[in-house]
């Protein structure tokens, strides 16, 4: 069955856009960011979560994101998709969320021996996988680190990427490669020093 | 660098980074709770406000802002600078209008008296006629909403030409590109002869349409 909005009888919510929402809370009607929450807010923290490192970092920044994108509603463009225009703020929140990290000294492993001495597996396969994913993704540098993602897990086009986070298409082709390059070799590793041990 | 030798590490592992992290209930109804206290949206809220501080460019030190400040006695004479270049710049292009119209007279007519051109003309004077079709036999209601008319479903309803069959309207749209979709009895559909929207990622996609210039 379909569900429709409250305040216009007979349309379909499923089918409408977002800049159809966007106009709807411009318009007076607050519930209707509701949905843009809830279609957006996963992927917010999971890109969160991934570029983060933990949830409780990664709820701040997609919260924070949220409020901001909020109260700045009258500035989103139609011709941007919602979710890039979203994201250009959730990326620059994650960036903040970072440099305030690293002033508690709560720094980002980057050296890969590091990350590999640092190995404790647990038991479960599954989880096993998560963990060390999470972990070399960590260990990638900030910027490729967030190319990779936007790239391979949020399925970004290059231009929205570009949009997202006003660096080129060039540059961020080449941040892709690398943190690939660098993944690739990191769990070779990793599977490497498995075999040895 | 070269390519990575097997592409399919990516297939293995992309899979597990896209598992979905739950977003908690708690932490939702916290949001909405902040949210219905925010101030309402405003086009005045600071471009700062949405994307960022100091900590945005953390990992593109390349970005800067400039600014520079000038004295009372320096803007005055920045400003007297400014009329000048202002009236040699003036004096240079009717010089080379001058210069060209010899050569060009038919083309600097036509975009003299261009509607799009005309200084003072009202806005509609540059807009070009589209005239939007759908195919929905079995439909009771179809209206246009989009970009132009700020998604309003009930601000532009077609109506079905008693020839065809076809839901139709014509609209004056202004130059430039413009995001739609039909509304067929509350479900939003993309028009099935226009490209799509290539962004769309959650309800139904859009439809784009490109209005060139007023031809003269």
């Amino acid at each position: 069955m379909a569900v429709t909005h409250p305040e216009v009888p007979g349309f379909n919510l499923a089918t409408m856009t977002d800049a159809m929402f966007v106009r709807r809370v411009l318009d007076g009607d607050t519930a209707a960011f509701t949905t843009l929450v809830d279609r957006h807010a996963a992927a917010c923290t999971r890109f969160a979560t991934r570029m983060l490192g933990n949830r409780e970092d990664a709820e701040d920044a997609t919260q924070e994101t949220f409020l901001r994108a909020y109260r700045s509603l009258a500035r989103y463009e139609e011709r941007q998709a919602f979710r890039t225009w979203l994201f250009q703020i959730l990326i620059n929140r994650c960036r903040t969320a970072a440099v305030r990290r690293q002033r508690r000294h709560r720094m980002f492993l980057v050296d890969d021996h590091a990350v590999a001495s640092a190995s404790v597996r647990p038991a479960a396969e599954a989880s096993d996988l998560r963990a060390e994913l999470q972990r070399v993704v960590d260990a990638l540098d900030p910027d490729q680190r967030e190319a990779f993602l936007l790239k391979h897990v949020e399925q970004l086009s290059y231009d929205e990427m570009a949009a997202a986070t006003g660096v080129g298409v060039s540059a961020l082709k080449m941040r892709v490669k690398r943190a690939c390059d660098r993944m690739q070799w990191m769990l070779r590793e990793g599977e490497a020093s498995d075999v040895g041990t | 660098m070269s390519e990575p030798e097997d592409p399919r590490w990516l297939d293995e592992i992309v899979p597990e980074l896209r598992r979905e992290v739950p977003v908690r209930p708690a932490w939702r109804a916290r949001l909405l709770d902040e949210v219905a206290r925010a101030s309402k949206p405003s086009v005045r809220a600071d471009v700062d406000d949405a994307f960022g501080d100091r900590g945005e460019r953390a990992f593109d030190a390349g970005r800067r802002r400039w600014s520079v400040t000038i004295g009372p006695l320096a803007s005055l004479a920045a400003a007297t600078l400014l009329v000048a270049l202002g009236a040699g710049a003036t004096y240079v292009a009717m010089s080379r209008v001058g210069a060209n119209a010899g050569q060009r007279p038919a083309q600097t007519a036509a975009r003299a008296t261009s509607p799009q051109l005309v200084s003072g003309a009202p806005p509609s004077a540059a807009r070009e006629v589209v005239r939007f079709e759908l195919s929905a036999p079995r439909a009771s209601h179809v209206a246009l909403v989009g970009s132009f008319n700020e998604w309003n479903p009930v601000a532009t309803p077609l109506s079905r030409e008693p020839a065809t069959g076809k839901w139709v309207v014509s609209l004056r749209l202004p130059p430039g590109r413009h995001v739609y979709a039909f509304v067929v009895d509350g479900d939003v559909t993309a028009d099935p002869s226009a490209p799509r929207a290539a962004d769309d990622d959650f309800g139904s996609p859009s439809s784009v349409v490109l209005v060139s210039s007023p031809r003269t």
